[in-house]
């Protein structure tokens, strides 16, 4: 017909062009996809990340408080881990991850200040400073005790009735830190630095301010033992089981899943990674500041899973990076400029009132925008795990494969999801059982 | 009794729920090898005997002995653990799992129990875990090679006669001596059902299992059972092989109603 305009030629989308770019662009006779696929991504990735420490100051004047920022990255990354073996695995909503965090961070204070000393008359603990290397399990195992203690109790609980329990409890364990004459209160403890290790190749220092690199490799060295683990547990039958009982609890029981044991093992792992970043952060920090201990860190770090993509081990670990990044080293960098520019700019600018805002202080505000626009149009994370994504579009979608650091692949797999469909579906995400048994 | 000690008994088996008595008073006695049904009109109180036998309910009263051992108010996984396994009316498999780590849950408790060695890979873990897949395929297959085609699909994605046998699958993943089957016909059309009856007797036959079956389709309880135990509104109201339950007289009545008013 004359009148038919020709059919409009599609345009590809950002993420063909990306595609393409990717597999026609060469690096050593590889294509680029090659290397941002899969394990060698990963694999790219911890290189250029061990190497971070090595860039000298000639190169980037600003380098050691990027060392420290992304210390703290790693540490926040690990609490991430921990809690998603809770939240992500086995389905248990969990706000108040504080508490475990609180112990691990006391664990270190009383093994550097003799308390631990003091209590056990010296007998365990021969000396009244203890090596962090030696507090590091210490703390995780007081930890994950603590999981199974406050655990136990929340058993029967499901849903909201269990988060809120929870978050009673986070706010319980650090008044009652705050409350022991021997912690000093609110007032906190200053000064709990690790004291050096002798090694045969020289002695390391935690507390050398020009030279923060010990303390990155220590983080960053939990953070890989860490994320094996996790994903040694995922891929095992504890790991099933975990999922068995997300999805449907009276099923898996009586597929010989344990409830009772296997719910008190993904707290008790979960506090035990928790512990872990306790005892680090306290380390390296290197103070206990009690008002710090609250429900913001319990709800930081579950939005970092959420963000990321409950479930998924990349997906968290990239969430807790981004939102932990944005914090300590972003958003400081941003704060500057903006005001400045605002200060010269008119008056009458529109965004002239910027240089009276303090980004710092807004953060949870933006941190809440971003997760209200993320579960709007991405319920199921930056890069989601493949069977939880399928849980937030709801039961009976055509099964995708879904490489775990596939990038390119998640970023294409999210452009499809109407937006409304998931605000529906995020309804029942935390009742996975309720949302089938509607279905059959 | 010629036979010796029954696999399973019930001995006044009661269930309350608030004022509602769901099962009065049962007494069954499952001889092992047996197909044994349970039927009885809707409501009847029959998958509430499937809950208080594998310990998701725990009874009001009675007791109930297993392989000469009483299994009154133990858990579902203990329960499962003795050797009862089962299956749901409404299928209830993990459907955002694969077909193979549905069946795979099932041999749960023939994994190590601890972390560890799940967590550093020892040996005697990734043996286990290569054992155990074995299995699964092997389960698959004895509903032929197009389930085991379809292992790596997830369950929800199955068709419902698919997603019975995956079900079923998961339930022998376990070793049981007891099978306990919640209308494995339900939904089923005819040629669908005739393949199900030849499974459960293979079942019987290739596993050695004794078989406990709630069923609404009479051709298939009359057809398979050795014997039948009719329940309505909570109480067994008659048992016996086939012939003799279908000809009882409170049978037709719980079934059809009372003789004078049909009349």
């Amino acid at each position: 017909m004359a009148t038919q305009t020709t059919p409009k030629q599609a345009t590809p989308s950002r993420v063909d062009r990306m595609r393409s770019w990717a597999s026609e662009t060469m690096i050593a006779g590889r294509p680029v996809i090659w290397y941002v696929t899969g394990w060698r991504f990963a694999l790219i990735a911890l290189i250029l990340t061990i190497l971070l420490p090595l860039v000298p100051y000639d190169v980037y004047p600003g380098i050691q408080s990027l060392v420290v920022a992304m210390t703290t990255v790693w540490i926040y990354v690990m609490l991430a881990l921990g809690l998603n073996i809770v939240v992500g695995y086995a389905g248990l909503l969990d706000l108040g991850y504080v508490a475990f965090f609180v112990i691990g961070s006391y664990t270190f204070a009383a093994g550097t200040f003799g308390q631990l000393h003091d209590w056990t008359g010296g007998g365990v603990f021969p000396v009244p400073t203890f090596p962090m290397i030696w507090l590091i399990p210490i703390g995780a195992l007081l930890a994950g005790f603590f999981g199974i203690l406050l655990g136990a109790p929340t058993l029967r609980l499901r849903g909201d009735y269990l988060a809120i329990v929870t978050l009673g409890f986070g706010e319980i364990v650090p008044i009652v830190f705050q409350n022991l004459p021997t912690f000093f209160g609110n007032l906190g403890m200053s000064a709990t630095q690790p004291a050096p290790i002798d090694t045969p190749f020289g002695q390391i220092t935690f507390t050398d301010p020009l030279n923060n690199a010990p303390f990155y490799y220590l983080a960053l060295g939990l953070v890989v033992l860490i994320t094996l683990g996790v994903a040694a547990l995922r891929d095992s039958s504890v790991g099933r089981a975990w999922v068995a009982i997300r999805e449907d609890e009276t099923a898996a029981e009586t597929s010989g899943v344990n409830l009772t044991r296997t719910k008190l093992l993904a707290f008790a792992l979960g506090a035990f990674v928790g512990g872990i970043g306790g005892v680090i952060n306290t380390a390296f920090v290197p103070s206990i500041l009690p008002v710090n201990f609250n429900f913001n860190v319990s709800i930081t770090i579950l939005i970092m899973v959420v963000l990321g993509g409950i479930g998924s081990i990349p997906g968290v670990i990239v969430g807790a990076i981004i939102l932990r990044l944005f914090d300590v080293y972003i958003l400081g960098l941003i704060n500057d400029p903006i005001h400045q520019s605002a200060l010269v700019a008119p008056a009458t600018a529109p965004l002239h009132f910027l240089a009276n805002v303090d980004f710092n202080v807004m953060k949870y505000l933006i941190y809440g925008i971003v997760l209200v626009i993320m579960i709007l149009l991405r319920p199921q994370g930056i890069i989601p795990d493949a069977r939880r994504r399928r849980e937030l579009k709801g039961i009976g979608a055509a099964p995708e494969d879904m490489s775990a650091v596939g990038l390119f692949e998640a970023e294409e797999a999210g452009a499809d999801i109407p937006a409304l469909d998931n605000l529906d579906q995020t309804a029942y995400a935390g009742e996975g059982s309720d949302a089938q048994g509607r279905d059959s | 009794m010629a036979q010796a000690q029954p696999l399973l008994q019930a001995r006044s088996l009661t269930q309350t729920f608030g004022g509602l008595t769901a099962v009065d008073n049962v007494d069954l006695d499952i001889q092992s090898g047996q197909i044994f049904s349970v039927i009885g009109p809707n409501g009847a109180g029959k998958t509430t005997v499937f809950n208080l036998i594998t310990g998701i309910y725990k009874p009001s009263a009675g007791d109930i002995i297993f392989d000469g051992q009483p299994i009154t108010g133990k858990r579902p996984d203990q329960v499962l653990r003795r050797g009862i396994a089962r299956t749901f009316q409404n299928i209830r498999l993990f459907n955002n799992m694969t077909v193979l780590e549905n069946v795979l849950v099932g041999q749960h408790t023939k994994m190590p129990g601890d972390v560890i060695s799940a967590l550093f890979r020892l040996p005697y873990y990734t043996s286990a875990e290569r054992r155990a897949e074995q299995r699964a395929v092997e389960l698959l297959g004895f509903f032929g090679d197009a389930l085991v085609a379809k292992k790596d699909e997830y369950a929800s994605s199955l068709s419902y006669a698919e997603r019975r046998r995956v079900e079923i699958a998961r339930a022998l993943g376990s070793g049981p001596k007891l099978m306990l089957l919640d209308e494995p016909t339900a939904g089923m059309n005819d040629s669908e059902t005739a393949e199900a009856i030849t499974y459960i007797q293979r079942l019987r036959r290739e596993f050695g299992l004794t078989i406990l079956l709630i069923e609404h389709k009479l051709q298939v309880t009359m057809g398979i059972s050795d014997r039948i135990a009719v329940l309505d509104y909570g109480k067994k109201i008659a048992e016996g092989a086939p012939a003799e339950v279908a000809h009882d007289e409170r049978v037709i009545e719980a079934y059809l109603g009372r003789a004078s008013t049909a009349g």
